[in-house]
């Protein structure tokens, strides 16, 4: 081959830059706070901008119109890295949806080990409407698989540092985009996550949402290094990187940001604290203490260095280049939780999560590819969990061996994996992630099954043949058992997906992970419309051997009282929503036999901010 | 009457609260008022109701302390009827919400009474569209029954404020007052109760608990509200200049089933407004424990959620609500004026607490709710309904001229 055909010639440009407002345009008036980021340069990019998985649409359903679609290749774009931040062009506001949300997705595909398809029920892409509807309130809607943002004018007695009146896109919140995205991307990857089956089930999605905004603070770098310099490399000091959608909690009369990572207002779990924003907090707060005390090991040294071993820093300026080397450890520290934080996904169970279960997977995803802390961040997190009041149901006590999710504690038998259609799905997934294959063949999609739908209407990402195989194998009576799940319910295999990673000594770790879902629907009238649900994710090493087994059942089994003390949660659960509930004297059967369907809805529940 | 005795009577006001207490003390008989108030008659009209109130206080009419617990109207729209002003009153206690002189209790009256005023314009223009379904209809008669009771009764709440026989001079409180420590008071005695002890369970002063009686869903409404009465078109901001709008050809591919769902988020609704409002102005009831010796009685007004939340976590109410032997059931029987922690953990079944509700069926409401009284009868309460009389089981009532009356042993 010539040189000049040479793939390093002809290649195109692996990452595109944009620029975006750091924070929002409130706070966003000096550079530091406009920024430049890189996202993937997608090779079918269309205006829109318009990539492989996410599309930005700008349908304005207040006024029915629409405004024009920005051209990211368009030469004078490109030649500017982008349009800059502007308030007054709604291609700028495109730009920023489009990147922000890039970002956050690529965030879950890195720490993930897989690229995350966004396809659900026949539309191949996310959809972001940057100026969907007039109010104050952002929110993913599953059944239009879109997130719609809204805008407002801001509050005419209390607008904090906005005037009186103005227009605020919410859209231009680089924290609203990521919490967002960041619901449509769970959703994609525990669908039953929006059902409030308990109270931390709504709370996980809410301060989950919150942590991946939080942590992608600290991955840009000028207003890191900014912002280093103000606290005095003390981040836990309220400035910028704790403070979360600062211009709309000002703008909607608060005085103050939405949120802030301090948990201010609750510091310890209780369960008096049912509002899941607030609840939420908590968990953000927990994980946040826990980034927070291993970047302060991480940086003792530079500290010392810096201040010949007193620990205090000189007045005046500090040193840029101490500022510099602080901020790259602060960046590192929260990529490195941040990762963490999404890695845990695989180690969930299928449904009713709580607090606790994400401990527990947090530890055992950690532990499966570091079995040594030496960091100590396994440490840190369970350390700042315990002080957060955050414990996990069935431990003996918070000591890691006992927060590891139980080995294989029925002796499942292994996968199947000498069976063809299993091996072909290793195969397909590790082209998916390897470098030199861009984009998947159209054989491998065929065989990624996009039209596959369960009995049950769900949606599948699996082979057809790969279902049949998984179901066999979980319905094996002395499995069943094993796996916890109900003989007298219907099995339903929800998830097969290998994962690929690299751990710190250079060992690639593979494993297989797959869920099992349940339902037990005579109860979903006394539940206001969604039924009892059980289910089991369980986590195999490449050889097929079952590693965990993580299981939620809905009938006694050899866990006793398990699925008994579920649907004791939901029950308070559920009284303690109707208590809170305004509409629930007069809303009527048709809205009783509902409620809990309807309480699920995002847009509802960002409605109360 | 007997000197040992308190004396409870509930008067059918059909969906209202109105319940006259008496007490026996060294220093004769003390009344309190708790409310007088209806927004759906009963076989009398309210001010039938509030004569006969009146009339039962005797040749000199007195009454030592007459308590509203919120401002809704089927608590007070009674005192309207000019009778009050030959009633000698002592003292008026309110919550703290209705202080004229406290910046925040303004601003949040303020924004209820606004919020009220604007839905039901908004209610009235859409009762009055044509081609309504009648379920559409029936939603928004009952939305409009719920702002209806929200909006400002102007008489009643002067009566309340400055009127009664001595006028200004009948002492006003609002509780919880504040000391001069600036601490909350939340246990009081009165010279014009003596022997009664008063605890204040709510409302809270709480950050939290405030914001459910001044909900962001009431602030947004408002906005738009504001603008469409200050004549800015439909109230909705126009973001970008006219230069921006895509002409022509649609430049996405946008189904019109997409388009319609993506519209109606920028419509109201009013149905949960008028709900948060309604909810937010019961927040504002003033819930009391009057102790007389042992007898603990317990008067919650329409308090909702947050702050039977707030007492239910605080061990020393808790502890209190334990003692309790009579109980005004809240909120005339609605699923979240009582909740179920209290009736299962609180009440003392070997007490025989005597329950009261004042109700009546309305609309498609669900009050009071057969699940609560039938879960209260479960702790060995007693249970008397303003609206069937005729049911109230002897001897622990006695009925006559459709007003139902406990007597409670000292």
């Amino acid at each position: 081959m010539k040189r000049i055909y040479s793939s390093y010639v002809q290649s195109a440009p692996v990452r595109r830059p944009l620029k975006i407002f750091a924070s929002d345009p409130m706070v966003g008036t000096t550079a530091p706070r406009r920024i430049s980021i890189e996202v993937a340069n997608e090779p079918n990019m269309v205006p829109g901008p318009s990539g492989e998985r996410i599309e930005v649409m700008d349908y304005d359903g207040a006024h029915d119109r629409f405004y024009p679609p920005l051209d990211l290749n368009e030469r004078a774009v490109l030649m500017q890295n982008g349009l800059d931040p502007t308030e007054s062009d709604p291609r700028f506001h495109q730009q920023m949806v489009y990147a922000v949300a890039s970002k956050t997705l690529e965030n879950f595909d890195f720490a993930l080990g897989r690229q995350l398809s966004l396809r659900r029920r026949g539309r191949p892409k996310l959809r972001l409407f940057p100026h969907a509807f007039h109010g104050a309130n952002a929110f993913y809607a599953p059944d239009l698989h879109a997130i719609l943002f809204g805008y407002f004018r801001a509050d005419r007695e209390n607008p904090g540092q906005n005037m009186p009146g103005q227009n605020i896109f919410t859209c231009l919140s680089h924290d609203i985009i990521a919490h967002e995205t960041t619901h449509a991307i769970v959703h994609r990857l525990r669908r039953y996550f929006l059902e409030p089956s308990n109270r931390d089930v709504l709370a996980f999605h809410e301060g989950f949402s919150d942590l991946v905004a939080l942590f992608q603070h600290f991955s840009y770098r000028d207003l890191l290094r900014d912002e280093i310099q103000k606290v005095r490399t003390d981040i836990r000091r309220d400035g910028m990187l704790v403070r979360m959608a600062q211009q709309f909690g000002e703008a909607t009369g608060m005085g103050r940001e939405l949120r802030s990572a301090l948990g201010k207002q609750v510091s310890r779990l209780d369960n008096s604290i049912v509002e899941p924003h607030r609840r939420g907090s908590i968990l953000v707060a927990a994980v946040f203490d826990a980034f927070f005390s291993i970047y302060q090991r991480r940086i003792a040294d530079l500290i010392r260095i810096a201040t010949g071993g007193t620990g205090n820093l000189p007045d005046g300026d500090l040193h840029p280049d101490l500022v510099s080397r602080v901020s790259e450890e602060a960046s590192r520290t929260a990529q490195t939780v941040l990762v963490m934080c999404i890695r845990a996904f695989d180690y969930l169970p299928p449904v009713d999560i709580t607090f606790g279960d994400y401990l527990r997977a947090l530890v055992t995803a950690d532990y499966e590819l570091l079995p040594q802390d030496d960091l100590g961040r396994r440490a840190a997190v369970i350390g700042a969990f315990r002080n957060r009041g955050i414990y996990p149901r069935s431990v003996p006590s918070l000591a890691e061996e006992s927060l590891l999710w139980e080995e294989n504690p029925g002796n499942v038998q292994d996968l199947p994996m000498e069976t063809a259609d299993l091996q072909r799905v290793l195969l397909v997934s590790a082209s998916n992630v390897s470098r030199q294959v861009p984009t998947s063949k159209s054989s491998t999609k065929k065989f990624m099954a996009e039209e596959n739908v369960s009995d049950e209407g769900v949606e599948l990402e699996i082979n057809k043949e790969v279902v049949k195989i998984l179901h066999t194998w979980a319905t094996q009576p002395e499995n069943m058992a094993a796996l916890s799940l109900s003989p007298a319910h219907k099995v339903e295999v929800h998830g097969f997906h290998p994962v690929y990673r690299v751990a710190s000594d250079g060992k690639l770790l593979i494993e297989l992970v797959a869920h099992f879902a349940q339902q037990d629907r005579t109860t979903t009238e006394e539940f206001g419309g969604i039924p009892f649900r059980g289910g089991t994710t369980i986590v195999a090493s490449v050889d097929g051997q079952v590693r965990y087994v993580i299981a939620k059942p809905i009938a006694t089994t050899n866990r006793d009282g398990e699925a008994e003390a579920r649907l004791h949660e939901l029950r308070t659960y559920l009284r303690e929503l109707d208590g809170a509930d305004p509409l629930l004297p007069y809303g009527g059967p048709t809205y009783t036999a509902n409620r809990m369907k309807l309480r699920m809805n995002l847009a509802a529940l960002h409605g109360g901010y | 009457m007997s000197q040992r005795e308190v004396s409870i009577r509930m008067y059918n006001v059909g969906f209202g609260d109105c319940f006259l207490v008496t007490i026996p003390t060294d220093d004769g008989d003390r009344r309190i008022l708790f409310d007088c108030g209806s927004m759906a008659k009963g076989n009398k009209s309210i001010e039938e109701v509030a004569g006969q109130v009146i009339g039962d206080l005797g040749a000199s009419p007195k009454i030592d302390v007459v308590v509203c617990t919120h401002r809704h109207r089927d608590h007070v729209s009674g005192f309207a009827k000019p009778g009050w002003s030959d009633v000698d009153v002592t003292e008026v206690w309110m919550p703290w919400t209705e202080n004229p002189e406290d910046a925040e209790a303004t601003r949040i009256r303020d924004g209820q009474t606004r919020l009220a005023t604007a839905l039901a314009r908004d209610l009235t223009l859409r009762l009055n569209a044509a081609g309504l379904a009648d379920p559409e209809k029936a939603q928004l008669d009952a939305d409009f029954s719920l702002v209806e009771n929200a909006q400002l009764n102007e008489s009643a709440m002067e009566t309340l404020h400055s009127g009664f026989k001595r006028r200004e001079k009948a002492k006003r409180r609002f509780l919880p007052e504040t000391a001069s420590s600036g601490d909350l008071v939340t246990r009081f005695t009165t010279e014009a109760l003596p022997g009664v002890v008063i605890h204040v369970l709510g409302p809270s002063r709480d950050e939290e608990i405030i914001r459910d009686i001044d909900p962001p869903a009431g602030k947004s409404y408002m906005q738009l509200s504001d603008a469409q009465e200050s004549g800015a078109g439909d109230g909705i901001p126009e973001p970008f200049s006219s230069d921006w709008w895509a002409e022509g050809m649609s430049p996405f591919v946008l189904s019109e089933d997409d388009k319609k769902k993506i519209r109606s988020f920028s419509e109201g609704f009013t149905s949960p407004v008028a709900a948060a409002l309604d909810a937010a102005i019961n927040g504002t009831s003033l819930m009391l424990v009057l102790q007389i010796g042992d007898l603990h009685l317990l008067f919650p007004g329409d308090a909702q959620w947050g702050t039977w939340n707030a007492v239910l976590r605080t061990p020393k109410w808790k502890n209190l609500l334990r003692r309790v032997r009579f109980y005004k059931i809240g909120h005339h029987g609605s699923h979240n004026a009582t909740p179920i922690e209290f009736v299962e953990d609180a009440i003392d079944t070997s007490l025989n607490v005597i329950a009261m509700a004042s109700t009546r069926a309305f609309g498609s409401w669900k009050v009071p709710l057969p699940e609560l009284l039938t879960q209260l009868a479960s702790k060995n309460a007693i249970i008397a309904r303003s609206d069937r009389p005729t049911d109230a089981p002897a001897p622990a009532f006695t009925v006559a001229d459709d007003v139902i009356e406990a007597r409670l042993s000292l």
